[in-house]
């Protein structure tokens, strides 16, 4: 009787594993209370009970998450319509095509980049924080482009980044500042749409060095000069206040002219002639060339499009319509551009060019991620900051430690397992990165990743080709295994 | 080595809180001081600002004849020993040691010999490979010691170093520091709440209350003459009963109230008499307290006992006397049961007299 | 609360300050933060102007002229984006939608999880921590890995049930509920560790069962981690894209965001309808980023630095 009741208490005690029973009176409790009906809960019961609350997370976990990583693995050793079992082949693809390894490389560039960068962010404006009193406040402007979708936000930042000047903030930033230093001429060359200075030479106008024109003729003091140029359209000269071309008369010891528009609408087929109905060019920057090259005065044509050297001692001359007149100012850059690389690759083979050329767009991108992300990065690591001890940088600044040495070789260190969390958990965030780049990156592009092209060859195209897009969830999962294997060693 | 003068040292937080109150103190070239008083009353504030880790709000700390007041901390030449030690804990006990050095740019060859030695002394040459997780409290206090020592600074600051050891290894430690003290000679500033290290340990302590410095002295200036009631009964263990007796001047000048009576010498009862006071709170150390008529003038306190703690060559009493509650140290060899009625007595200079309110000693003799 | 104070839960009471020696650089790091944080709000300031602005300005003048012609501003590409109602394919469907799909993942996400990590912390079967280290493993488990199969396993339930999946709303809730859980199990399973074995013991032995001692015991503790939980799901499956591309396909309702993609591709100048609609897709979650970023950012530190 004694016998039975221990062992029962001994079963007993296994399904309940009551903790560290008590060496005393070990077992008693436990044999009489299913007599008294009173174990707690029931006994097996409860042991159900609590177990019956982890099934609906549990099938669920397995027929969603579970089941279909096994089939992705094993749809990825087939044929794309899943009916042929083709081994590695999906794989052996995947790594031989050219616009897939870009994608790897793309991946490869997000993983490198993104997570320093945005791990570097987050400690900065975390150590920052720290000495300021409003800490809050920027802590939370930082943090709230979390609640953005990706979508979103790659929204915003397209037009951000869009190249018109009236659109896009950035360059209409960089526009202000370049203008500032390299004025663009009243009447800019549109050199995108292939046309050039020589072009706008039609009377008296040959195209000089560099982007310039000079006169044919060589003039003396006191004669005149008909300059006609065409090209210019009528209403650039209105914009810039242009009126009827005025031959100015003739004055001794200068030389003195027009530079018009040589076209009449009434009058098309005449060059050479100054009509009543052709403007001026005004505003234009001239300079007289002495007879061995060399400028000896410059002016500025008037509204008239007359202009006069006066002064001058006698020899021979010619006018010099300078190139800065035609300069065009800053017209954007393509930051959303999918092919314009970062990086020259001229010279290369097909392949090694499409791998090596990043395009600029990785680069806006990555900054519209860092946007988003930062403020996590930063929440983190303050965290982590303010967890420190402060009392051991203290004794680092009593050891003799500057600001520096001491963030360097004490709060570093000791932040280390945080930084780690936050970089870890970045690289499985843009391992997988899908939004930003369907959303930023233009369709066809050199900026895709392994998501894109898996949602592509899954669900864009059609038919859709399982196989290979399988085969790149496999890859993908591959990727995190080092990182499950971490959380796993560091849970236990 | 230097000396530390602080000159009306004040610091209010930001919060409008006055945590030092215009602290006055010197301290002599290689003497030992202990800043001792009550949990939360500026002690760790006061040192802080010695160290350079506090901004002083006003006031000046000097260090060897210098005002340090905008210097950083690594330009005092101090060591701070930590309460919670505050070692690194990504170093090696060795590395911790040698951190300091190695920032001065020490040569390697100086910094190995300055660490083995303070391992050697502390007794810590076995663990200099390890990390301070995987050391004892015990250690941990060393190396922190170690770490301070190795500096050689001017001044050692402690905060309370030895809070976090268990009861035992206090004491072991407390010895320890005291030689460490002798062999260095170095000036030490040593901030306790436990009056019996700082009476153990201390050349001269200076007690501190609610930001305000009480009294600075000799430990056993401090014992003797307490110069107010919280001095005395801060210092001495268990602390010194009070009580307050009304001034009756019928056959001899007495001081009484029930149960409790004072029979006054001369000296004090002019002392009351110049004063005019009408009452006084007398206080008498429980180790004064015997059992017995007084013999003579002196105090006299009829009672009930209520608790008796042995302690071995003694015994604690608590004895009840009106409802108040006094302690006495007796010999062990008196047997005395709870509920007992018992005669308590001192003579005349055991018998500390204060002022009711503003509380300062009357008997400075 | 503000993100400071709530990521401080761990902070010991008195923080000093580092330091009390370097004020003249105190300016200049001033304004280099000031600089940061002005950058930080220029996208999200855009976004709002142009939703703002009458169509016709886009591409003429740049949204920062209104900084110096602030008559420009007009309500009227919300008039018109909301005047076809909730038209299907339109921006409220979509609010609509993405409403629809997210408070039931949320909602199932938090109750599955909270009873997982009940019986994961205080059941008393064997091998809890074999299947909570399980389910660590499928925290980083891209999506990617699941989309085919999930979706030929509800063309095969459609096909032996009639009940469609795939396109369907359940389908996408479905999907977000099983990737939610891993995070969510962990998360309250954290938490529940905390609560002390005791209370519970306490309940048993006034005889109370299981279900009682989750509903009166530990699910009222469990409150805060379960907010933190409700509202990181929240977000995440409100900004979702890819699997209500996947599993919405051939829906005419879209989310908020996929309706934003599509915008997007049609390469069209309709900037005005993405501004307005990106404004319209982020209120809610930004409601919420503001209302309860305490739980947030402890939901954010549980996942991260736990
Ligand atoms: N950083 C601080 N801000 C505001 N008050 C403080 C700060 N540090 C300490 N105090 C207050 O100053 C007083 C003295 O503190 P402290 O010097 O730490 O006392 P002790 O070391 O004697 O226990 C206390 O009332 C404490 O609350
Ligand atoms: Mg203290």
């Amino acid at each position: 009787m004694a016998a039975q009741a221990r062992r029962r208490s001994l079963v007993l005690r296994r399904i309940v594993a009551t903790p560290a029973p008590d060496p005393g009176a070990p077992n008693l409790e436990a044999a009489v209370l299913p007599e008294t009906g009173r174990a707690p809960g029931g006994g097996w019961r409860r042991h159900l009970g609590s177990l019956a609350f982890l099934t609906p997370a549990g099938i669920w976990l397995l027929v969603i998450v579970g089941y279909p990583l096994i089939g992705t693995i094993r749809d990825s050793f087939y044929n794309n319509d899943s009916t042929k079992l083709v081994g590695l082949g999906n794989y052996k693809t995947l790594f031989s095509t050219a616009d897939i390894l870009v994608t790897f490389r793309n991946n490869v560039i997000w993983v490198i980049v993104f997570p320093f960068l945005v791990t570097f962010l987050g400690l900065l404006f975390a150590v920052l924080t720290e000495r300021v009193r409003w800490a809050t406040a920027f802590k939370t402007i930082i943090f709230m482009p979390i609640a953005f979708s990706a979508t979103a936000s790659a929204l915003v930042w397209n037009s951000i980044m869009s190249i018109d000047p009236h659109v896009g903030m950035l360059n209409a930033s960089i526009e202000t500042v370049d203008d500032w230093f390299n004025a663009p001429g009243l009447y800019p060359v549109n050199a995108s749409a292939g046309q050039t200075v020589a072009s706008l030479a039609a009377t008296g106008l040959r195209p000089g060095p560099g982007a310039t024109l000079e006169s044919t003729a060589t003039v003396a003091p006191g004669q005149t000069l008909k300059l006609g140029m065409i090209g210019i359209s009528p209403a650039t000269l209105q914009l810039v206040g242009a009126e009827k071309a005025v031959v100015p008369p003739a004055a001794s010891g200068a030389v003195s002219g027009v530079v018009w528009r040589d076209f009449s609408p009434s009058h098309p087929a005449v060059r050479g002639v100054v009509f009543p109905d052709e403007d001026g060019i005004a505003g234009l920057h001239l300079s007289l060339l002495s007879s061995n090259g060399s400028s000896v005065a410059s002016t500025v044509t008037d509204a008239h499009g007359a202009f006069s050297f006066s002064s001058l001692s006698t020899g021979s001359y010619r006018v010099e319509v300078v190139a800065n007149n035609f300069a065009s100012g800053f017209t954007g850059i393509y930051w959303l551009s999918g092919t314009q690389s970062l990086t020259p690759t001229s010279g290369l083979s097909q392949t090694a060019q499409a791998l090596l050329s990043v395009p600029l767009v990785d680069l806006s991108m990555i900054t519209a991620y860092l946007w988003i992300w930062a403020g996590f990065a930063m929440v983190i690591i303050g965290a982590g900051l303010a967890a420190l001890n402060r009392e051991v940088l203290e004794a680092a600044r009593i050891d003799g430690a500057t600001e520096w040495q001491t963030f360097r070789r004490v709060t570093m260190p000791m932040l280390a397992p945080v930084l780690i969390v936050v970089l870890v958990t970045m690289i499985i965030n843009v391992l997988k990165i899908f939004d930003i780049i369907v959303n930023m990156a233009p369709s066809v592009s050199q900026a895709n990743t392994l998501a894109v092209a898996m949602y592509d060859f899954g669900y864009a195209s059609s038919p859709s080709a399982n196989g290979l897009a399988s085969a790149i969830a496999v890859i993908l999962f591959i990727l995190v295994v080092p990182v499950i294997y971490i959380n796993l060693r560091r849970i236990r | 080595m230097a000396r530390v003068v602080l000159k009306d040292l004040t610091k209010r937080y930001a919060g409008g809180n006055l945590a030092v109150d215009r602290l006055n103190l010197e301290v002599a070239d290689g003497e030992f001081v202990c800043l001792v008083g009550p949990s939360g009353c500026g002690k760790t504030t006061a040192l802080r600002m010695i160290a350079g880790l506090e901004d002083i709000s006003s006031g000046e700390v000097s260090i060897g004849d210098k005002v340090v007041n905008m210097l950083p901390p690594r330009d005092r030449d101090i060591a701070l020993v930590f309460q919670s030690y505050a070692l690194y804990p990504h170093m090696s006990v060795y590395d911790n040691m040698a951190f300091g050095l190695k920032l001065r740019k020490t040569p390697k060859a100086d910094i190995e010999r300055s660490v083995r030695e303070a391992a050697r002394i502390l007794d810590l040459e076995r663990f200099l490979d390890r990390k301070p997780g995987q050391l004892s409290g015990g250690q941990r206090q060393r190396v922190a010691l170690g770490r301070a020592i190795v500096r050689e600074p001017a001044v050692f600051l402690m905060d309370e170093p030895l809070s976090n050891l268990d009861a035992k290894l206090r004491v072991q430690t407390r010895a320890e520091i005291a030689r460490l003290h002798q062999r260095l000679q170095a000036t030490m500033i040593y901030v306790t709440h436990d009056q019996v290290e700082a009476m153990t340990m201390a050349d001269r302590i200076a007690v501190i209350s609610d930001g305000v410095l009480q009294q600075v002295g000799t430990p056993k200036q401090l014992y003797e003459e307490p110069c107010n009631r919280f001095v005395a009964g801060f210092i001495g263990s268990p602390s010194m009963n009070f009580v307050e007796l009304k001034v009756q001047r019928e056959d001899g000048m007495r001081l009484v109230c029930e149960g409790t009576q004072v029979v006054l010498d001369d000296a004090m009862a002019a002392q009351l008499r110049d004063l005019g006071l009408e009452a006084a709170t007398v206080g008498v150390r429980p180790e004064h307290l015997r059992v017995g008529e007084p013999e003579g003038p002196g105090l006299r306190v009829s009672a009930t006992v209520d608790v008796v703690e042995f302690l071995g060559n003694d015994a604690l009493i608590h004895a009840a006397a009106e409802g108040r509650d006094v302690v006495a140290i007796v010999g062990a060899d008196i047997h005395l049961a709870v509920g007992d009625a018992v005669i308590l007595s001192a003579a005349p200079r055991h018998v500390y007299l204060f002022e009711p309110q503003s509380e300062m000693s009357l008997g400075a003799r | 609360m503000s993100v400071a104070e709530a990521a401080g839960l761990a902070i010991p009471v008195r923080r000093r300050r580092l330091s009390i020696h370097f004020r003249p650089s105190r300016l200049v790091l001033n304004v280099v933060l000031v600089l940061v944080a002005i950058f930080w709000l220029v996208p999200t300031i855009s976004l709002t102007v142009i939703s703002f602005r009458p169509e016709g300005l886009f591409g003429i003048s740049g949204w920062w002229t209104v900084l110096t012609a602030p008559s420009q501003l007009t309500i009227q590409n919300y008039e018109t984006l909301l005047s076809t109602g909730f038209a299907t394919g339109g921006i409220l469907d979509s609010l609509v939608t993405t409403a629809a799909i997210t408070v039931p993942a949320t909602i199932l996400v938090t109750v599955l999880s909270s009873l997982a990590a009940y019986s994961l912390v205080f059941g008393r079967w064997r091998g809890r921590t074999a299947v909570f280290l399980v389910i660590v493993a499928l925290l980083v488990v891209p999506v990617q890995v699941a989309l085919i199969p999930v979706a030929q396993l509800y063309d095969a339930f459609g096909n032996l049930t009639g009940l469609k999946l795939f396109g369907s709303l359940p389908g996408v809730i479905i999907f977000h509920v099983a990737f939610g859980l891993p995070f969510g199990v962990f998360l309250m399973r954290n938490f529940y560790t905390g609560i002390p074995k005791d209370l519970l013991e306490a309940g048993r032995i006034d005889g109370a069962g299981e279900w009682t001692l989750f509903r009166r015991v530990v699910m009222p503790l469990g409150l805060p981690a379960a907010a933190s939980l409700a509202i990181f799901q929240f977000i995440w499956v409100w900004n979702d894209l890819l699997v209500g591309l996947v599993f919405l396909g051939g829906n005419p309702h879209h989310t908020l965001t996929i309706f934003l993609f599509s915008q997007t591709r049609t390469l069209a100048a309709n900037y005005w309808v993405i501004s307005t609609g990106a404004m319209i897709s982020i209120i809610v979650p930004l409601a919420i980023f503001f209302s309860f970023q305490r739980y947030f950012v402890r939901g954010v530190l549980a996942g991260a630095v736990k």
